[in-house]
């Protein structure tokens, strides 16, 4: 029972769970400090600023003050306001509430399709699998963004489910490629063959067996693909085809800068693309930090 | 069989494989396009819609293809498509062909240009990262690029048009030329200067990055140490040798990356209200005009597919080891008496 920590081979007991290794204790705090600390207090942030809105804003984010059109950033109006007079601070957080939440939804579909599609087609058999492999190329051979035009017309008028929609059926591909060829590593390996041999079914195995083995893999893009929902959903609504502009998300605010451009009015611009800037640089900075790095060998250079 | 006739027979597979992703495509957008909400009339007609006769709708609607169940009308389109008839386009009340006819050439430019001008930054970006590796330039440009890369692009453009149209005055916000001066090729250039800029500045750094990793996965092979003990420089090595190497795959990535620097070009067109079918999509897609829509994703879709083909005949040209003689040569070497 008592283990050396030198010693290669520990002797554990029925116990053994609870024994930790020294090792182990120090790599706690290395594992901290490689972590994208800044990356994570500036989101973690903004997140919480979003989600006590009521608390950070000081006006009625959805209230129209027609005394005040165009108002530069003052004492008052912390950002400005819009040409519609409302006050830019507090849509900011009110708005960033809808980003996120596209966001979220967005990863959450992508990843539920990539990863079932995934498994389905990298435990199929090899012509099942060659058909399943050509609808993702299918997709990829439109320019995204002519997909979603698509069915964002289709679709009629917006809301926040039916954009994350639209955003998730046309982003999966490229997860679900990755979680293919990583399914097709494992899926002939004894422990799968002796999940089958038991009779377990095909989410079982997906749920116990693959997922865990692949999940390392898959983060980078499950997590950078809220990155992309959050960008491309203020595309959509700059370009008019996302939420309405009484939705207010950072998004739909943008959508009013054409407007902004013609009185010059900066800071209906900057103010919400900074904000949501740092939020993907954000993501995208924590995602890099899932991504394993390979080993890499001295350059011979 | 000899090799060109494997290529002919591999172009006929890809373009059959094209035209069956295309119409499995028209017939899911139809679809969904007749159950749409809103109707295709109101969109023709406008408000006149409310004062006509039942008898008058009809017409109407057999005159657009509307009348008679989906799948007949889908037919309808689809034979008439193929004899180079695309139907009315339901916003500018005329031949759908017509109105992308005179767009595509422009848009061919701004895509072609960025497409060129993309890669050729991303390939010197990626060469120069890659000699000064884990120098303190490589590192700022690997932040500066990926941080760049995750602006929206449509946000890039604004600020632009803000700070250099509206602000300093230099350069035109819209339109790919003033009125009336449709040949004036410096007019020309200097509409294109920001959406060039935000198309370059949002691609550059996804694609210098992959080249950088080549590159870098390159650097590592024994040849170079080889190279190196015979006296060759640093330059010479990366340019001489690995970026031979790389090539290949630099081409690769060129055919995979049309359709996203497309969907750039397509934003980037938005943006700046530039006359191309990038914008028309957008407009299109606001007033449910979906045979206009579908059309621009044919017409894309051919681009698309045709570029991805030539780039399989630059890269067999560049690259020996991408023929398929190599493969049939290989099976003819004498069998060992074993088997």
């Amino acid at each position: 029972m008592e283990g050396n920590a030198t010693d290669p081979f520990v002797l554990v007991g029925a116990n053994y769970k609870t024994y930790e290794s020294a090792e182990k204790k120090i790599s706690f705090w290395q594992r901290i400090k490689s972590m994208p600390i800044l990356s994570m207090v500036i989101l973690g942030i903004i997140i919480l600023g979003c989600i006590f809105a009521e608390q950070v804003y000081n006006h009625d984010p959805t209230g129209f003050y027609l005394q005040n059109l165009n108002q530069p950033p003052n004492s008052e109006f912390y950002f400005g306001t819009d040409s519609l007079g409302r006050d830019i601070y507090s849509m900011i957080w009110y708005g960033g509430r809808v980003s996120i939440l596209i966001g979220l939804l967005g990863m959450a579909i992508i990843t539920v399709i990539g990863v079932i599609y995934g498994c389905v087609s990298g435990t199929a058999n090899s012509r099942v699998d060659s058909i399943m492999m050509r609808i993702p190329e299918l997709i990829n051979s439109i320019p995204n963004l002519l997909l979603i035009l698509l069915l964002t017309s289709v679709m009629g008028t917006q809301n926040i489910v039916k954009i994350s929609f639209v955003i998730g059926v046309t982003g999966w591909c490229g997860l679900a490629r990755i979680v293919r060829s990583e399914v097709r590593q494992i899926r002939s390996s004894e422990y799968v063959l002796a999940a089958q041999c038991m009779g377990s079914g095909f989410f079982h195995i997906m749920i116990k067996h693959l997922i865990p083995n692949f999940i390392s893999t898959i983060m980078f893009v499950v997590v950078s693909s809220i990155g992309l929902s959050i960008s491309m959903e203020s595309t959509l609504s700059f370009l008019g085809l996302g939420l309405p502009v009484d939705v207010v998300s950072w998004g739909s605010m943008l959508s009013l800068a054409n407007k902004a451009l013609l009185s010059n009015s900066w800071w209906v611009i900057i103010f919400p693309g900074v904000f949501l800037i740092t939020t993907l640089v954000c993501v995208t900075n924590i995602a890099y930090y899932f991504r394993k790095e390979t080993n890499k060998r001295e350059s011979y250079l | 069989m000899n090799s060109k006739s494997m290529l002919i027979e591999k172009i006929v597979k890809r373009t059959l494989w094209f035209l069956l992703s295309m119409l499995l495509l028209s017939i899911v957008v139809f679809y969904f396009a007749r159950l749409a909400p809103g109707d295709p009339l109101q969109s023709y007609y406008g408000d006149a819609v409310e004062s006509m006769t039942s008898p008058e709708l009809d017409a109407a609607r057999e005159r657009l293809g509307l009348d008679g169940p989906i799948a007949l009308q889908y037919v309808k389109w689809i034979s008439n498509a193929a004899q180079g008839d695309f139907g009315m386009s339901l916003k500018y009340k005329m031949p759908a062909l017509d109105v992308i006819a005179p767009l595509i050439g422009n848009t061919l430019i701004l895509g072609g240009v960025a497409y060129i001008l993309v890669f050729a930054l991303a390939t010197i970006l990626a060469l120069f990262c890659a000699m000064h590796e884990d120098t303190w330039i490589d590192r700022i440009i690997c932040k500066v690029g990926t941080a760049a890369y995750y602006i929206p692009s449509f946000w890039l453009g604004v600020v632009l048009v803000l700070i250099f149209s509206i602000n300093l005055g230099w350069l035109p916000s819209s339109g790919a030329y003033d009125i009336g001066k449709s040949d004036d090729l410096f007019n020309r250039i200097q509409h294109m200067i920001l959406p060039l800029t935000v198309m370059i500045l949002s691609h550059l750094w996804y694609y210098a990055y992959m080249i950088r990793n080549k590159l870098l996965d390159e650097i590592r092979k024994e040849y170079v140490l080889l190279a190196k003990s015979k006296g060759c420089t640093k330059s010479e090595i990366v340019l001489k040798h690995c970026f031979r190497n790389v090539a290949p795959t630099i081409v690769s990535i060129m055919a995979i990356s049309i359709p996203h620097v497309l969907s750039g070009t397509f934003i980037a067109e938005a943006v700046f209200n530039y006359p191309g079918i990038g914008a028309l999509s957008v407009t299109s897609a606001k007033y449910h005009d979906y045979n206009l829509l579908m059309l621009i994703v044919l017409i894309t879709g051919v681009m698309v597919v045709s570029s991805s083909i030539i780039a399989q005949f630059i890269n067999e040209a560049i690259d020996p080891r991408m023929k398929l003689t190599e493969v049939t040569a290989w099976k003819e070497t004498p069998q060992t008496p074993l088997s």
